[in-house]
C-alpha cells in the first residue's frame, strides 16, 4: 500500500481484467483441491469440476432460466422502488434540517429492524408470490440508499452552499447544482450497495417463504440432499452479483466521469 | 414527508393485514365453468408426493379444482398464508398444529398428510449415528447432543419418547437445530452425537456408513400420523363444497399414492432434486387416507409432557375434523 | 433540550398512537392489537430473560462486528490503495458478497462447527463488506493535491497511513460502520436461525414457530429498541471521532 494516485502503476484495462480473472481462477482451484486432499470431505464440499459439472446440467434446463428470471425480476423492481424512494426521501430530508431531527429517531428505529422478521407479515399479505419478495427487497434495500444519501448530502461543502446563497439559488437550484452533484459518488455508491443486498434478499426470501426464482431451487436442492447441485446455485447467486457489480460501476464510471474517485483511476 | 409515508408504511402494512383477516376473500375464486382455483402450501419433501401424484392423474380436475403448488419452508411459512387466505389449504406436522390450536390459531385439519411405517428398520426417519459410535440402542442416547430440524417439535418429543421406552432418561439430552440437509456432516464430523433426519438425508447418513439406533416415529405410537392438510375455519365455514372436493381428491391421491411406489418415486423428480438412484433406494413413508387419532393423542400428551404447549392443553375436537 | 426531546419523540409517539388506535380492535391473529403486544412484552422480557438470551446475541454481535470493522478497514486500505490488488481481489470478493448468507451458513457450518464461533463467522461474512467497500472508495478519492503534497514531503509507510489515508477515508469509513451496524443486528438474527439454543433470533424465530404472535412482535420491538440504542451509542463514538471533520465543516459555516 505504498504507491497510489499519480504514481500507481497504470494498469491497462487488459491487464485488470486478467488480474481479476487470476484471482478467480485461485478461488476454483483452492475449491478443487481442498476436496481432493481430503482436507474437506467431498461430499460436503464438492470440487470445482463436480460443482461445474452440476451448473452446466442445470443450466441445460428450462425451469433453471424460468428461475433466474423470476428472482432477476424481483431484483429489479424491488431495487427500482428502493432507490426511487430512497433518493427523494434522502435529499428531502437531507435539505430541510427540521424533518432530519424529526425522523431521525424512527428511522434509527424501523431500520434495524431485520427483513427477516417480516416474514410472516409478507406471506401474510402476498401468499408466496412476487409481492413477498419485494416487500423484503425493497425494505432492505431503501435503507441502504437512505443512509447514503442522507450522509452525501451531509458532506456538501459549506463555502459552495454559501456562494450558491450569495448569488440568490433558490432552493432547487441549490439541490440541483450544489447539493446534487456533492451527494451523488454516495447515491452511487448506495445503489451499488442496495443493488447486491437487494439480490440478497430477494434470494433469501425465496428461500425461506417459497417464492418462485433460484432461491426456491436452492430450497429444493437443500431438502433433497443434492449438496452438488446446491453448490452450483450458490455460485450462480455469486455469478449473479458480480454482473450486477460490473454493471453499477460501469454506470458509475460513466456518471461520475468528472469526480476525483474515478478521475484518479486509470482510463477503461 | 416522503420519510414519515415510509415509517407509515409498516404501520399502514399491519393494518392491511388486519384488514386482511377480518375481509379476506373466501375460498378459491371460482372461474368459468365453477372450477375453482386452489392453491396449496406444502414443503416440497417426500411427504408430499401424493398432491403432485393426485394431479397429475387428475384427481383434482375431476373434482372442478384448479391446483396449485406453492412451496414454502415448514409451518411457520405455510399457516400465516393459510389464516389470510393466500392459500386455501396446507401442509404441516400434527406437532405444529396441536401447538396452533393451543394458541387458538383459526385452523382445522381437513385429511390427513403422511404417516410412519410403523416398522422398525423401515421407517422413513429415525435417529442415525456414526458407524464408530459407542451409541448402540436408544437407551445410550440419554445425555448426548442430537441434532432435530425444529426445536421443540416432533422430532424432540417422539425421539425423547424412544428414550423414555428404552429405560433411558431423556432430561439430559441437549437438542440442537439444524437442517436436515447440515445432519449428515455433522454426525460424520462429530458436532452432534447423534441427528434425527428423514428421507432422503437418511440414505446419505446410511451410505455413509452411519447407523439407525432409534426408530423414533414407530417408538412413539403405531402407525403414527405425522403430518396432515389443513384449512382455515372460515374457508371451512364459508365453502364446505370445496373442502369436500378437496378432501375426496386428497383422499383418493393418498390411496393412490400407497398403492403405487413406483410412480411415487418417478413423480418425486418432478419437484424435488433427489438423486435418481436414492429416489429408487429410499424408503417411502405410508400415506393412509385416515388419521390415526390415538397416535394424534400420543403426541398430544408427549408435548405436553416436555412443555412444548406452555401451560395449555391441546383440544383435538377442535383441530381434528 | 425540551425542543430536542420533543423532535426526537415527536414522531415515535404519533406513530405509536395511531398503531395502537388501528390495531386496537385488530381480530387478526397475525396482527394482535398493540395492547396485547406491550402486556406480552412486560412478560416476555424479564431481567432472567435478557440475561439469558439477549446477553449471549449482543456479545456475539460485538465480537463479529469489531472483527469485521478491523477486516474491512485493513484490507480495505490495502485493496484501495493498491490497484493492481483491486483488480485481482475485486470479482471474488463481489462473487462472495452476493452470495446471501442463509445459503451459506450450511458451508459454514461444515467449516466453523455450530457453537458461537459459527455465529460470529456469519455476522463478520455478512457485515464486512460495507466497511470494505466504503474504505476502498474512501481510499481511492484521497485527494490528488493531498496525495502529492504527501509524497513531497517523503510521507510514507505508516506515517502516510497515519496521516493521509485514514483521515481522508474516515468520512467513508464511518458510513460503512454505520451501515455494518444494521447489517451485523441482521446477521445476528439469521445466525440464531441455525444450530442455535439461546439468544434474541431464536427466541423470536420460536415464537413464530410455536404461533406466540404477540410474543413475536415484543421481540421485533425489543430489536428495534436495541438497533436504536447501539445507533445511538454509535453516533456519539462518531461524533467523538470525527471531531476534526465536523469542526471543519463548522469553522466553514462561521467563517
Amino acid at each position: 500500500m505504498t504507491a497510489v494516485g499519480a504514481a500507481a502503476p497504470r494498469t491497462a484495462p487488459g491487464g485488470r481484467a486478467l488480474l481479476g480473472l487470476s484471482g478467480l481462477a485461485g478461488l476454483l482451484v483452492l475449491v478443487e483441491l481442498l476436496p481432493r486432499t481430503g482436507i474437506v470431505s467431498d461430499s460436503y464440499l464438492p470440487p470445482t469440476s463436480r460443482i461445474l459439472a452440476a451448473l452446466a446440467d442445470e443450466a441445460a434446463t428450462g425451469a433453471f432460466w424460468v428461475a433466474v428470471g423470476d428472482t432477476l425480476t424481483a431484483w429489479a423492481i424491488g431495487l427500482a422502488i428502493a432507490v426511487v424512494a430512497g433518493v427523494g426521501a434522502g435529499v428531502l430530508i437531507g435539505a430541510v434540517p427540521v424533518l432530519r431531527a424529526v425522523t431521525a429517531s424512527t428511522v434509527e428505529f424501523l431500520r434495524p429492524i431485520p427483513s427477516v422478521a417480516l416474514i410472516p407479515l409478507a406471506v401474510l399479505l402476498y401468499g408466496s408470490d412476487l409481492g413477498s419478495t419485494l416487500l423484503l427487497v425493497v425494505y432492505a434495500a431503501f435503507w441502504q440508499v437512505l443512509v447514503q444519501v442522507l450522509y452525501g448530502v451531509a458532506d456538501v461543502d459549506p463555502v459552495a452552499d454559501e456562494t450558491a446563497r450569495s448569488f440568490r439559488f433558490g432552493p432547487w437550484a441549490r439541490i440541483r447544482y450544489v447539493l446534487w452533484p456533492t451527494a451523488l459518488p454516495y447515491v452511487f455508491t448506495g445503489v451499488r450497495l442496495a443493488a447486491s443486498v437487494a439480490l440478497v434478499l430477494a434470494v433469501t426470501a425465496e428461500l425461506v417463504i417459497g417464492a418462485p426464482g433460484l432461491g426456491a431451487v436452492i430450497a429444493v436442492a437443500q431438502t433433497s440432499n443434492a449438496i452438488t447441485t446446491m453448490y452450483a446455485l450458490i455460485v450462480v447467486t455469486g455469478l449473479l452479483g458480480v454482473a450486477i457489480n460490473l454493471a453499477a460501476r460501469y454506470a458509475e464510471r460513466h456518471f461520475l466521469a468528472w469526480h476525483q474517485s474515478v478521475r484518479g483511476e486509470a482510463p477503461s | 414527508m416522503r420519510r414519515f409515508i415510509t415509517g407509515m408504511t409498516v404501520l399502514a402494512l399491519v393494518a392491511a393485514g388486519a384488514g386482511c383477516g377480518s375481509s379476506g376473500d373466501s375460498g378459491g375464486g371460482t372461474t368459468d365453468g365453477g372450477v375453482a382455483k386452489v392453491k396449496v402450501g406444502i414443503i416440497p419433501i417426500v411427504d408430499v408426493a401424493p398432491i403432485y401424484l393426485g394431479q397429475k392423474q387428475g384427481f383434482f380436475a375431476n373434482r372442478k379444482i384448479d391446483l396449485t403448488m406453492e412451496s414454502g419452508q415448514g409451518g411457520a411459512a405455510i399457516v400465516p398464508g393459510v389464516v389470510s387466505g393466500q392459500f386455501q389449504f396446507g401442509f404441516s406436522n400434527i406437532t405444529s398444529l396441536l401447538i396452533a390450536q393451543t394458541k387458538n390459531v383459526p385452523v382445522k385439519v381437513v385429511t390427513n398428510g403422511v404417516a410412519s411405517t410403523g416398522t422398525a428398520g423401515k421407517d422413513f426417519g429415525g435417529v442415525t449415528v456414526r458407524k464408530d459410535s459407542p451409541i448402540t440402542e436408544p437407551a445410550d442416547l440419554a445425555g448426548k447432543k442430537i441434532a432435530v430440524n425444529t426445536l421443540k417439535n416432533i422430532g424432540d418429543t417422539t425421539v425423547r419418547e424412544s428414550v423414555r421406552k428404552a429405560g433411558g432418561d431423556p432430561s439430559g439430552i441437549t437438542f440442537v437445530e439444524m437442517p436436515f440437509a447440515n445432519m449428515p456432516a455433522a454426525v460424520e464430523n462429530g458436532q452432534v452425537d447423534a441427528a434425527w433426519v428423514v428421507e432422503p438425508s437418511l440414505s446419505a447418513v446410511t451410505a455413509a456408513g452411519g447407523r439407525v439406533v432409534a426408530w423414533n416415529y414407530v417408538d412413539a405410537a403405531p402407525d403414527l400420523t405425522v403430518a396432515a392438510y389443513f384449512a382455515s375455519s372460515k374457508l371451512i365455514a364459508d365453502d364446505p363444497d370445496l373442502v369436500k372436493r378437496f378432501t375426496e381428491a386428497m383422499n383418493e391421491s393418498l390411496a393412490y399414492a400407497d398403492a403405487h411406489p413406483d410412480e411415487v418415486r418417478e413423480i418425486l423428480g418432478s419437484y424435488t432434486k433427489i438423486d435418481p438412484k436414492v429416489r429408487e433406494a429410499l424408503t417411502l413413508p405410508k400415506w393412509p387416507t385416515e388419521i390415526n387419532k390415538p397416535s394424534v393423542e400420543t403426541l398430544s400428551k408427549l408435548g405436553a409432557q416436555d412443555g412444548i404447549f406452555g401451560s395449555a392443553t391441546p383440544d383435538l375436537a377442535k383441530i381434528l375434523p | 433540550m425540551i425542543k430536542r426531546l420533543l423532535l426526537v419523540l415527536g414522531l415515535p409517539v404519533v406513530l405509536f398512537v395511531t398503531w395502537y388506535a388501528a390495531s386496537a380492535n385488530s381480530e387478526n391473529f397475525y396482527a394482535p392489537p398493540l395492547r396485547q403486544i406491550l402486556a406480552a412484552f412486560v412478560d416476555t422480557w424479564t431481567p432472567e430473560r435478557l440475561r439469558a438470551d439477549v446477553l449471549p446475541s449482543l456479545a456475539r454481535l460485538g465480537a463479529g462486528y469489531l472483527l469485521a470493522a478491523l477486516i474491512g478497514i485493513a484490507a480495505g486500505v490495502a485493496i484501495g490503495a493498491n490497484p493492481r490488488l483491486r483488480a485481482a481481489a475485486e470479482p471474488v470478493l463481489e462473487f462472495f458478497r452476493a452470495v446471501p448468507p442463509p445459503v451459506l451458513v450450511p458451508v459454514i457450518m461444515l467449516f466453523a462447527g455450530i457453537g458461537n464461533g459459527m455465529k460470529v463467522i456469519v455476522i463478520v461474512s455478512g457485515c464486512v463488506w460495507p466497511v470494505l467497500l466504503n474504505t476502498v472508495e474512501g481510499v481511492r478519492a484521497t485527494d490528488g493535491v493531498l496525495a502529492d503534497t504527501a509524497r513531497a514531503y517523503g510521507l510514507t509507510g505508516a506515517a502516510r497511513l497515519r496521516h493521509l489515508l485514514l483521515p481522508s477515508a474516515s468520512p467513508q469509513i464511518i458510513a460503512g460502520l454505520r451501515q455494518a451496524l444494521s447489517i451485523a443486528i441482521i446477521l445476528m438474527v439469521i445466525s440464531e436461525m441455525f444450530a442455535a439454543s439461546n439468544g434474541l433470533g431464536f427466541t423470536i424465530v420460536q415464537f413464530q414457530r410455536s404461533f406466540a404472535i404477540p410474543e413475536m412482535w415484543s421481540g421485533i420491538i425489543l430489536l428495534g429498541l436495541l438497533g436504536f440504542g447501539l445507533s445511538e451509542l454509535f453516533r456519539l463514538a462518531e461524533r467523538h471521532a470525527l471531531a476534526w471533520y465536523h469542526g471543519l465543516r463548522d469553522a466553514q459555516r462561521r467563517s
